[in-house]
This record gives C-alpha cells, sequence and structure tokens, in this order.
C-alpha cells in the first residue's frame, strides 16, 4: 500500500493522478482505440491533455529516435515503433511518466459475433516486447529516464476480460487504482469508442448521401488502420480526395440496418450468408479481426454504387495481407468496380510513382465513374436508403 | 425488384468425400517427421483408411510453392502447399487430372490462430487453382479438438480413435527421436543407428496397424492411457538400440533445436537439413519434440480459460477439467519415456516455460510457438540442456519475428547464452549455416573445456576414464542411460560416472 501510493523511486508512482504523464505510441491498432484509451486514463483521473501520443510516423523520428534500437527486421508498422517509443522517452519537452504501450490481442469489431474469431495480427499484439527489448538490451533506457514502461495485455474483443487486465498491470503505476474504478473506467472507454465510431459511421452515410444526390463517385480504403498514419500509408487517400473525391475508410462505413439490408438482404434470404457481416462465402478463415474487416469492407464496396473505385493498402513484408490479395481484388471487381492496389508500401513515400498512379485513378474515375454508378444501382433493390 | 448480387467470387468449399469411397480414396497428408507420418499412415489403414505421406519436401517444392501461392508468404506454407503441388503435378502427368482428383483427398492442420497458420487454406486454395485442380479435395482440421465428427462429407471421422492413435503416434516417434539423437553422434559403426530407427519406425507402423479397437468414444482414451501395448513396442525397440555399441566419452556439443512448428520438426530440406548437418559438424542435436507442441496447446486452452475465473460461473471447473488432462498427457508421455528406460528428453514444464519467458514475453501472445521460444531457449540455458540454441525462424514468419526481437532483451541480460536465430528462406542456406558454424565454434569450445573440468575434477585422464569404460561394456551400449551430474555434455556427466562408478 505504501508503495502504491508513494512509489518506490519511479516518478510514475510518486505523483499524484492529476499530474502523471503517460505517452502512448501511435502505433498499430493505437489508430483503431486510440478513443479508448484516451476516455479511459481521463476517466481514472489523469488530465487529458497530459495524454501524449507520438507523432505520427516519419523516417525522421526513426532516425532522430529509434537508430540502433531496432530488434527485428519486418514490416514497416512493427519496425517504426521504435522510433515512437524513443520519441517518448528521449524526446518530449516534458517527461512522460508512463510510457504506455498495450498489447493487443483482439480487437472490438462491427463484425464481433459474426467470425471465427477477432484477433490481432501476431506483430500487432507482440509489437510491443520486441520493441521494448531494443530499449533494454544494453541497459533499461526507461529505468534511466525514470519512466514507468506498461505494456498490458489486452483482449479489446472480450470487455469483460479488460478491467481485471488493465487494473492488474496499472495498479502499480497509478496511485490508489481500485479494480472497481477501472472497470468504470473501462466502460467508458468502450463507450468513447463506440461514440466514435457511431459518429465516423454516420459522417460516412453522410457523403454516400451527397454521393447519391449528386449521383458522384466516391472512393473506398481497404486498409489496417494504421494506414491512415501519414508515414504508413503515404497519404495516397489525401491525394485522391485532392482531386475531388471523397474517400472512405473500411472501419468507418455505416452499418446501419436498412443500408445493409439494401446491400446484403437477398444473399440473406437465399440462404447465402447468415448475416450482413457473415464473410464466410468469401471467407472462411475469418480470425484476424482486420483482415476480416478489409473482406468485409471488400464486399460491401462491390455493391455500394457510387463507391465507383476501391483502393488497397498493404504494407511491404505484411505475412497478413498477401493471401487477401486475389479474393479482395476477385471480390471488388466483381462488381465491375474499379481496384488498384499499393501493396508495398514501406518508409519512403515513393512520391514519383505514387503521383502517376493517383493521376491514372483520377482518369479512371473521371472517365467510367458515372457508368459504374448507374450499372451497380441497377443491381440493387429499391428504395435506396441513401435517397429516400 | 430482385437484386443483382456481385457473386463473382466464392471461398473454395471442397466437394464431399463420401463414406462409400474411403476404399477408393487415399488420403494424402504430410509435415511431420517420416517416423510420425510412416506410423500415421499405419493408424489410418488401422481404421479402415487408404491413406499416405507425401514425399520429403525439398527445394523444388518451396519454388513451386511460391509460384503458385505467393512469394512473399512465410516459407512453410510455400513448402506444405508446394509439396502438396508437386505430387499432384506428377500424379497428374501418370494419370490426369480427372484421376486425380477422384483418387486422391488432402488432410492438414491448419484450420486455426492468428498468423498464417489460419489462413494455409487460401495458399493451398491458390495453388490448386494454378495447377487446374481446382476441383481436387482438401480438408482442414482444427488441431486442439479431439472429437471434430465426421468431416468432408463422412469420408473421414475426425473421432477420438483417430485423433488419440495419432496423438500416441507422435508422442512415441518422439521418444524414439529423442533416443535415436541421443545414439547417432557416438554409435561405433556408423549407419547402424540409422538402420536401428528404421527397423523400430517399421515395427511400430505394424503394432499401429494392428492396434485392437477399443470403441469410439472415452473407452479409447482410457484404453491408451492405462494399456501396455505402446510401451511394451517401445520396450522392443529399446532392445534393438542394445546392440547400438556408442563411444559417448567425447566432447560434443548439445544444439537446442527451438523454432516455428514445421520448419523444426521436419527434418531436410525445409530446415536447410540442420540436424543432419549439425551432427556432421559434431554436435549432439537435441530436437524439437511435437509433444513440446500438445503440451503447449493445454497451456493455451487453460489460460484463456484462467482469464474467467472469477467472471464466468464454470471457469473453475472447466480449467480443473483441462489442467487433469494436461496433467495424463504429461503422465502418459513421461511412461512412454520410461519404456525407453528415461534415456529420451523430458518435456520442459509448461509453467516453467511461462515463467521463464515473463520478462520479455507475455504468455498469451498468440501465434507461432508464442513464448515458448524465450521460454525453451532460457531453459536449455539455464538448466544445463544445452550448450547452445539454434532457433529455426521461417521468412515471412509473423509471431517468429517478434520472438526473435524479443530475444534481444534476453540476451541483454543472459549474454553467455549461445544463441543462434537462422532466418530459413529455402534459399540461402550457405549464409544461415555460416552463422550457425561461428556460434557452433564457441559451443565446442564450451564443450571441450566444460570436458576438460569433468576429467579434471574426477582426477581421471582421457586414457584412464577411456580403461574404465572400456572395463564396463554396459555403459557402451546405446541404451545405457548416462545419469546427470550437472554437466551439459553426455561425454563430461559420463567422466564423472565413471569416476563414481569406480569408487563405489
Ligand atoms: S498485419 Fe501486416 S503490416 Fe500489420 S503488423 Fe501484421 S504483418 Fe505487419
Ligand atoms: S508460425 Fe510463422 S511460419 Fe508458421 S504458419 Fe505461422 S506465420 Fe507461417
Amino acid at each position: 500500500m505504501w508503495r502504491t501510493w508513494f512509489g518506490t523511486g519511479h516518478s510514475g508512482s510518486a505523483r499524484p493522478r492529476s499530474e502523471l504523464r503517460v505517452g502512448i505510441p501511435r502505433t498499430l491498432n493505437v489508430w483503431s482505440t486510440h478513443q479508448f484509451w484516451v476516455a479511459f486514463f481521463a476517466a481514472l483521473g489523469l488530465q487529458p491533455s497530459r495524454i501524449v501520443f507520438s507523432s505520427n510516423t516519419s523516417e525522421e523520428q526513426g532516425r532522430n529516435f529509434g537508430r540502433g534500437r531496432g530488434t527485428v527486421d519486418c514490416c514497416y508498422p512493427v519496425k517504426c515503433m521504435s522510433g515512437h517509443y524513443g520519441e517518448l522517452v528521449f524526446g518530449q519537452k516534458r517527461k512522460v511518466d508512463i510510457l504506455f504501450s498495450p498489447m493487443i490481442r483482439s480487437l472490438p469489431s462491427l463484425l464481433s459475433g459474426h467470425v471465427v474469431d477477432l484477433l490481432s495480427c501476431p506483430r500487432v499484439m507482440a509489437g510491443p516486447e520486441s520493441t521494448k527489448a531494443g530499449f533494454i538490451r544494453e541497459k533499461d533506457a526507461f529505468a534511466e529516464q525514470s519512466i514507468r514502461y506498461v505494456a498490458p495485455l489486452v483482449c479489446l474483443a472480450e470487455p469483460v476480460l479488460v478491467p481485471r487486465q488493465l487494473h492488474e498491470s496499472l495498479a502499480d503505476v497509478i496511485p490508489g487504482l481500485t479494480y472497481r474504478e477501472t472497470r468504470a473506467a473501462v466502460d467508458a472507454g468502450f463507450a468513447a469508442l463506440e461514440d466514435f465510431s457511431n459518429a465516423a459511421r454516420a459522417q460516412s452515410r453522410d457523403i454516400l448521401r451527397q454521393c447519391a444526390r449528386k449521383n458522384d463517385p466516391c472512393i473506398l480504403v481497404l486498409a489496417r488502420p494504421y494506414h491512415m498514419d501519414p508515414g504508413i500509408g503515404h497519404e495516397i487517400e489525401v491525394d485522391l480526395q485532392a482531386c475531388g473525391y471523397p474517400v472512405l475508410w473500411t472501419q468507418y462505413l455505416p452499418t446501419d440496418a436498412d443500408v445493409m439490408d439494401w446491400l446484403f438482404g437477398e444473399d440473406i434470404r437465399s440462404g447465402d450468408i447468415s448475416s450482413p457481416f457473415d464473410i464466410s462465402d468469401v471467407w472462411p478463415s475469418s480470425y484476424s479481426s482486420n483482415t476480416n474487416e478489409i473482406i468485409w469492407g471488400a464486399k460491401v464496396g462491390s455493391r455500394i454504387p457510387w463507391v465507383t473505385c476501391v483502393i488497397r493498402l498493404a504494407s511491404y513484408e505484411c505475412g497478413m495481407d498477401q493471401p487477401t490479395f486475389s479474393p479482395v481484388q476477385k471480390i471488388v471487381e466483381s462488381s465491375g468496380t474499379l481496384f488498384f492496389s499499393f501493396q508495398d508500401l514501406d518508409c519512403t513515400k515513393p512520391a514519383g510513382a505514387l503521383k502517376i498512379r493517383v493521376e491514372t485513378i483520377r482518369h479512371y474515375v473521371g472517365q467510367h465513374g458515372k457508368r459504374i454508378i448507374t450499372r451497380k444501382l441497377a443491381g440493387l433493390g429499391k428504395p435506396c436508403p441513401f435517397t429516400v | 425488384m430482385s437484386q443483382v448480387r456481385p457473386i463473382g467470387y466464392k471461398a473454395y468449399s471442397p466437394r464431399p468425400f463420401l463414406k462409400k469411397d474411403r476404399e477408393k480414396v487415399e488420403i494424402l497428408f504430410g509435415g511431420l517427421s517420416w517416423r510420425a507420418e510412416n506410423v500415421l499412415q499405419a493408424l489410418f489403414e488401422n481404421l479402415g483408411y487408404l491413406a499416405r505421406p507425401l514425399p520429403p519436401p525439398t527445394r523444388e517444392d518451396l519454388m513451386l510453392g511460391r509460384e503458385l501461392a505467393d512469394i512473399g508468404q512465410c516459407c512453410p506454407t510455400s513448402f506444405t502447399a508446394g509439396n502438396l503441388a508437386n505430387f499432384l503435378r506428377t500424379e497428374t502427368d501418370r494419370i490426369g487430372p480427372d484421376a486425380v482428383v477422384e483418387n486422391y483427398v488432402y488432410l492438414t492442420a491448419g484450420a486455426c490462430g492468428a498468423c498464417r497458420f489460419g489462413q494455409y487454406r487460401q495458399s493451398y486454395e491458390l495453388a490448386l487453382r494454378g495447377l487446374g485442380l481446382d476441383s481436387f479435395r482438401m480438408f482442414l482440421l482444427a488441431q486442439d479438438e479431439l472429437d471434430q465428427g465426421e468431416i468432408a462429407g463422412g469420408g473421414i471421422e475426425m473421432n477420438m480413435p483417430l485423433t488419440i492413435g495419432a496423438l500416441w503416434a507422435v508422442l512415441c516417434t518422439d521418444v524414439l527421436q529423442s533416443l535415436e539423437y541421443q545414439t547417432r553422434p557416438y554409435e561405433v559403426t556408423k549407419g547402424q543407428t540409422d538402420k536401428v530407427v528404421r527397423e523400430s519406425v517399421d515395427f511400430l507402423c505394424d503394432k499401429f496397424r494392428k492396434r485392437p479397437y477399443r470403441g469410439k468414444k472415452l473407452g479409447v482414451l482410457v484404453w491408451h492411457l492405462t494399456t501396455n501395448y505402446f510401451v511394451d513396442a517401445l520396450r522392443e525397440v529399446f532392445d534393438r538400440f542394445k546392440a547400438i555399441e556408442v563411444d559417448r566419452l567425447q566432447a560434443k556439443p548439445v544444439v537446442k533445436i527451438t523454432g516455428e512448428f514445421y520448419i523444426q520438426t521436419v527434418e531436410g530440406a525445409p530446415s536447410y537439413d540442420i540436424h543432419a548437418w549439425l551432427e556432421n559438424e559434431g554436435s549432439e542435436v537435441y530436437p524439437a519434440a511435437v509433444a513440446t507442441w500438445f503440451d503447449y496447446l493445454f497451456r493455451i486452452r487453460a489460460q484463456a480459460i484462467a482469464e474467467y475465473v472469477g467472471i464466468k460461473p464454470r471457469a473453475r471447473i472447466e480449467l480443473a477439467r483441462i489442467k487433469g488432462l494436461h496433467y495424463l498427457y504429461g503422465w502418459a508421455y513421461n511412461r512412454l519415456r520410461a519404456a525407453l528406460r528415461n534415456i529420451p528428453h523430458e518435456m520442459p514444464s509448461q509453467s516453467e516455460l511461462r515463467r521463464l519467458a515473463a520478462p520479455y514475453y507475455h504468455h498469451r501472445l498468440q501465434g507461432g510457438e508464442g513464448d515458448m521460444l524465450i521460454g525453451k531457449a532460457l531453459w536449455a540455458h539455464l538448466r544445463n540442456k544445452a550448450h547452445m540454441i539454434c532457433e529455426l525462424s521461417p521468412y515471412g514468419c509473423l509471431p517468429n519475428t517478434m520472438s526473435v526481437g524479443a530475444m534481444a532483451g534476453v540476451l541483454g541480460d543472459h549474454p553467455d547464452l549461445l544463441y543462434a536465430p537462422l532466418e530459413v528462406k529455402g534459399d540461402a542456406e550457405v549464409h544461415a549455416l555460416s552463422r550457425c558454424q561461428m556460434v557452433l565454434t564457441e559451443a565446442k569450445k564450451r564443450a571441450k573445456s566444460e570436458f576438460e573440468a569433468a576429467l579434471e575434477q574426477s582426477g581421471l585422464t582421457l586414457e584412464m576414464a577411456r580403461e574404465r569404460l572400456d572395463a564396463m561394456p554396459e555403459m557402451k551400449k546405446a541404451t545405457y542411460h548416462v545419469p546427470g551430474h550437472g554437466w551439459v555434455g553426455i561425454g563430461a556427466n559420463l567422466v564423472t560416472e565413471l569416476a563414481r562408478e569406480s569408487g563405489r
């Protein structure tokens, strides 16, 4: 008790909660769960302004803070973590007390209950462990900087487990933390995450409504959440948006019942699938949460009329994405939707090549967009939920 | 208005394999050591199936797997998909595609997990499509369920007689393999161990082929646990090993193999023939037992349930049930091991592996061997089981890269741990082996100085030790169990034992 309240040399446990600074690496599935973490810590009494995320990934960040700390050679979304850790450990004007890097074993998903499992990629789960190794192998860089390193394993797809998992890892770090308040904070986290997702979905629906009204095309991005990081996804979707096409992300597609029925009702009634979120007809090995959502997004994208083009982003050396390339392309193209794939994204933005490809996409969408919309619309029943 | 649905893509779904076709359709399988595969074939025959293991995987399989599926996939996927594809292609040339899709089905594990293992289906599917054999039937099994009932349309019954039998086939061949690897490096007559092992495998096949029928449910499990049928069979194997004369008075480094399941299990091209290479280089290989993988599966299940204790009403009871089964499993392994006078290596305790790995790798990080890679390396090092760890890490493996990364922290804390992580790509052998060679040189030095220390401590010279050994012919048999005296190498332990024996 004494230790919990007054700390044992690490500043993380010596300061009152409201003064604690928590650093969170802005990596991997933190991109799809950060609302959870902010609301969770805020509910525990930490100041939201003291919850610090590392910057977006950049080569400079890696050079300045991650050099010599890497322990693995693999996909860039994991490799770049050393730079994020380094920035939080060495690069803060006001030091963080806690470096909080959750090992997210499973993910909340809109497909929950309709797929075999909701696991993260093994590298997403274990990225913190291999990154940590680079900061302790010679000497403990966290201890040297008086930073408490906390990397709880969390099963976000199994909410009942989360309070215990977080309480066990934080009880020693956040003064006086009780299980009961952890549980309440977890509830607050999930509620914030849901609110955010709902708002984002509503926004997507709005975009589609506008597209429907004007009969305009839009573009859907099929990617993992961390491809939203400009250093990982290289802002390809931003360049496309600059061409005048609204962009939707798989993770935030609308899921309202009327839309789902419009798109999948016939398949359900014919017995091909059991629900709009059932992907077993195209992807029976539905263990991986992010992968499942990409596959589902491909199905949705192939049906929504105004999605005239789907772009696929994948990182170089990604072992999870490779088996999905061919099914995703086939699903999307089965409705005549344009499909473009950027499969080898790495640390450096191949600006020249991307420019040419963006131009190509712009050209094709401009040329064929309206025709694709008409054809896809003709295949769907009435009434259209985006025009009523 | 009815919808025009985009149905351009449907996941592969095999035609049924019906019970009535069992006599004319051959089940293909693979992915294990040749010993286990042979015995499994006999088990299939015992249950009335036609079955055969695929030929040993080759580098050509790897290339074909990459060509037909996708180039960036992990190399076990390429090897296994290519292995199947190569066989089917040869058979297509011989009997034509129609006969191939009618005459064979492929059965494999793969329906589970976070990593590529859970996506094998897609790679096989691509390979089959690439061969123009879209209608070939393959069936994937969950690896952690004992009774999956009829699958494939009734042609295969994944029931207790098959799964428990397969488990015992693995356990029996595991202990045999362990005895083999502790014998061959020291055999006096070159080739004798291999000959005895082949005979032993044939003998075990015969026993599995003739395994008595004990029903389809719990009775099968009880019988396997209590019968002396397999224990007696292994005793006969042990008797065959008695004929092998060994010279263990040598300083050989013990090299523990760890790594990804497939690469560490399949001796041959997928692992650059590392087992044979290490033996040729003068080491004793401590092979990876498949039994440990099943042991881990029990732990995974127990860990998942343990999280629900206090949250879900029946979790505690379920946990007790799994722990009970886990205990029985360990007991069954030890019984078979005892039939070979406990010479085969013991299974490391899963709780110890977990505890050792905990500061570096969380026990619930799933995929591949999880925390076992780190746990095993530390266990072998701290418990004096091996001079060096050779970790076989497949190119493109998702979880292995992470544990190799985490090993950096382990090496920071244990700089004396000799660790050779080899990335296995299938086509970068020279680089991998030369890397291994460097660490092995250090391991050899350790084995040598340990051997010399044992001589010095026991007050013997090598000549004196040899003289004493010559006077005790029992100790020159492969079946003599050299007691451990705290040294890693069997040679050093033998020296201490010789000193003790003659002091008695
Ligand atoms: S999903 Fe792909 S890119 Fe993401 S961590 Fe896993 S291997 Fe890397
Ligand atoms: S453990 Fe690694 S090598 Fe094995 S199937 Fe999974 S990703 Fe592939």
